[in-house]
């Protein structure tokens, strides 16, 4: 199945548990580093250096305040991902709903007139 | 997610590399485990509407292999193989499984069947390779869904209420 090299980057963004974990603790809301540290069983290089490939394929976007660095999540960029597991999930049932039609015409066809 | 059709499949990716899909028939467990492994039957259904089926061969024997092509509406080849590694009617196959479009992305499937008070239950395992080659493993990414698809789907419809899981 084709599809294009930025979300490919956003395929393998998402590959990689630590970086899953950290999306999970931003579904409650904007975050700063610390506050993700605190969440995740991570240390705070670790969790910029993820942070960071994050930011590059745009599935967190940082903002400064004072002198802190908030974090939150870009939804919109994991709607491709959504799409394509819908659709293969989709394909799945309807081979499986093909598969159960024919057993079922079978069955028909296997008793007695 | 639910797909729409009469349907009752259920898919989950317990983790980075495996894809698990449960379905049930009203069916002896043998007629569904011939509907599954015999060409005649799988050439049947395997292919969906405007899909002709082009190749559908199984030699289900240890060590035989099984090859399935079709061609999709506009046009494309879609062939899929593998070599079996277990067979035990009417219960369970295991064989390796290869979309050729993608000739680094091998799989391990297991197909497991089990039959009570006339249903019988259908358990698909496709086990993808080793994380060392996801990059290019696409089937084994999208395992990464399982705990995305939650945040997706919180995000993107204010009215749902977040997974608990």
């Amino acid at each position: 199945m084709a599809r294009s090299s930025t979300t490919s980057d956003v395929f393998n963004a998402i590959g990689e548990a630590h970086r899953r974990e950290i999306l999970d603790t931003l579904i409650a809301g904007e975050k700063a580093v610390g506050a993700i540290v605190n969440d995740v069983s991570m240390s705070q290089p670790q969790v910029s250096k993820h942070l960071r490939v994050l930011s590059e394929v745009g599935l967190v976007r940082c903002r400064a305040e004072g002198r802190r660095r908030l974090y939150r999540l870009e939804p919109a960029r994991l709607r491709p991902m959504h799409d394509w597991l819908a659709k293969y999930e989709q394909e799945w049932n309807d081979r499986l709903d093909r598969m159960e039609d024919y057993l079922k015409e079978l069955q028909r066809q296997g008793e007695p007139q | 997610m639910t797909p729409r059709g009469h349907g009752s499949t259920v898919i989950e990716l317990p983790n980075d590399r495996d894809v698990l899909i449960a379905r049930e028939f009203k069916a002896p467990i043998a007629l569904v485990f011939d509907v599954l492994t015999k060409p005649e039957h799988v050439s049947k259904w395997f292919a969906g509407p405007g899909e002709e089926m082009k190749e559908c061969s199984i030699d289900l024997r240890v060590g035989g292999s099984y090859r399935f092509v079709f061609v999709t509406e506009d046009g494309i080849e879609m062939s899929f193989r593998g070599i079996y590694l277990e067979v035990a009617p009417p219960t369970r196959t295991v064989e390796t499984w290869l979309f050729e479009g993608r000739p680094d992305g091998e799989a391990i499937e297991s197909q497991d069947l089990h039959e009570a008070r006339g249903v019988t239950t259908l358990t698909v395992k496709l086990a993808f390779g080793d994380a060392a080659g996801r990059p290019t493993r696409f089937e084994g990414m999208e395992a990464s869904f399982d705990r995305i698809d939650d945040v997706v789907r919180s995000l993107l419809d204010p009215s749902g209420t977040v997974s608990g899981k």
